[in-house]
């Protein structure tokens, strides 16, 4: 698990984590070009561990001062979160995007029970089909295969029709629906952290007292983003327990 | 030329496990006798003593080489072994090996979750097919089965080779999930059952 972010002075029409690229088990490259394939559909998001690809960028972050950090932070953390969504979105049961359909009947307490023991199954003999697998991994056949006899070298047909739809057809447009009109942004939130930091530490909930979930969300981004440029201090004693941002300068 | 060594050859020359039936037409050996000759074989290819072993594979033989002897042949030949299939790509092939075939909705809704890329990725592996239709559905969506490419990968002849999928749990782990589900149930907003 490798990555780098290369620490130069951004010209102004190169984006901010161009030079950023991962080492994933799934997936080795840019980083930008994985989000492509995820949106593509072609990496499952289930397959993407978010969690690494957070302590990649920490590792790899380039030093305070760089010019460029809070702004490649901001698209770090605004294509973090889009990710954490789309992983969401897709754990969770299909939303009715539209509301004019009525949802499928939850589940019964019997018909959850039947589906989750035989997940557990499924989960089961999957550990036994990998332990078989690579228990034969390097079994290798006796001949490779001869090249074919003239005129019989065939392709199937499905599958070069398959290779043709997608080497000609567009990828499908992202969905948006979901998304609203930007009424926020971290820069915004980084200057009203400041502001209140002037006065003295300051509770994360005190700070976001009225904001809706969307703000309060961009406000924890921003906390963030500060506290990795070294101008915040952030205590929490205990996992989930009051947050305190300090101001160390 | 002893039978023995005529299977043995036809064998070397594959790159496919070949059927007993093909191995009697291509030698033109009496069934009884190629059966007898392949037993002799597969004493001789023993992976205790051998670094060629006789596989009974999807549904047919072949000579390949002992897993023992993995190492040294990706060295000889400078290839790396394919990666490692990922845990929701095993889940995808225990689903149809043990409950398809299927269509893709049904491998999503085993799994809870849509599986569509990781199908896609087995297909490109060999390790699925689509292999039909299934027609009571709408749309009469494909239907997905294992491959001798599997079978092969698995080491395994048939889907019979396989322990039954209820053997593979503890009834007692199906016990736990079971009472946790009840807990949560009478215990209004009980968390529990995650």
């Amino acid at each position: 698990m490798r990555s780098g972010v290369e620490n130069t002075t951004r010209r102004p029409a190169e984006r901010p984590l161009s030079h950023f690229s991962v080492e994933l088990e799934v997936y080795s490259g840019p980083y930008e070009g994985l989000l492509a394939l995820i949106l593509r559909d072609e990496v499952e998001i289930f397959e993407v561990p978010l969690r690494e690809i957070v302590a990649l960028y920490t590792d790899a972050r380039p030093p305070n001062e760089d010019p460029n950090t809070l702004e490649r932070d901001t698209d770090f953390v605004d294509s973090a979160t889009s990710l954490v969504l789309l992983k969401g979105r897709a754990l969770a049961p299909a939303l009715d995007l539209d509301g004019d359909e009525v949802a499928d009947d939850p589940l019964s307490p019997q018909e959850l029970e039947e589906r989750l023991v035989n997940y557990l199954k499924v989960r089961r003999a999957a550990e036994e089909l990998r332990r078989r697998l690579a228990e034969n991994a390097g079994s290798y056949p006796s001949a490779h295969a001869p090249p074919p006899r003239p005129g019989r070298l065939s392709i199937r047909r499905d599958r070069l029709v398959t290779a043709a739809r997608r080497a000609f057809s567009r990828a499908a447009e992202p969905e948006t629906r979901h998304l609203g009109p930007i009424t926020v942004t971290v820069e915004d939130l980084v200057t009203l952290i400041r502001s209140s930091l002037a006065r003295g530490p300051v509770s994360f909930e005190d700070l976001v007292l009225g904001m809706d979930r969307l703000r309060s969300t961009v406000a924890f981004a921003a906390a963030l983003s500060l506290a990795a440029e070294g101008d915040v201090t952030l205590h929490q004693s205990e996992p989930f327990g009051p947050l305190t941002l300090d101001p160390t300068r | 030329m002893n039978a023995a060594a005529m299977l043995e050859a036809v064998l070397l020359a594959s790159p496919r496990p070949v059927s007993l039936r093909t191995l009697v037409s291509a030698t033109g050996l009496p069934e009884g006798e190629a059966r007898e000759a392949m037993g002799e074989l597969g004493n001789r290819y023993s992976p205790d003593s051998s670094g060629i072993v006789l596989r009974e594979v999807a549904g047919g033989y072949q000579l390949a080489t002992n897993p023992r002897c993995a190492k040294i042949v990706e060295r000889f030949r400078e290839e790396a072994r394919p990666a490692p299939l990922s845990g929701a790509a095993h889940e995808v092939l225990a689903c149809v090996l043990y409950l398809g075939p299927l269509t893709r909705a049904a491998v999503s809704a085993a799994r809870g979750v849509n599986s569509d890329a990781v199908v896609r990725g087995l297909i490109e592996r060999d390790l699925l097919a689509e292999t039909g239709r299934d027609e009571d559905s709408p749309g009469a969506p494909a239907l997905l089965d294992i491959t001798e490419d599997f079978l092969m990968a698995a080491n395994a002849n048939a889907r019979g080779d396989f322990p039954p999928l209820d053997a593979l749990v503890d009834e007692g782990e199906i016990s736990r999930v079971r009472e946790r589900l009840s807990r949560a149930r009478v215990v209004p907003g009980g968390d529990d059952a995650t």
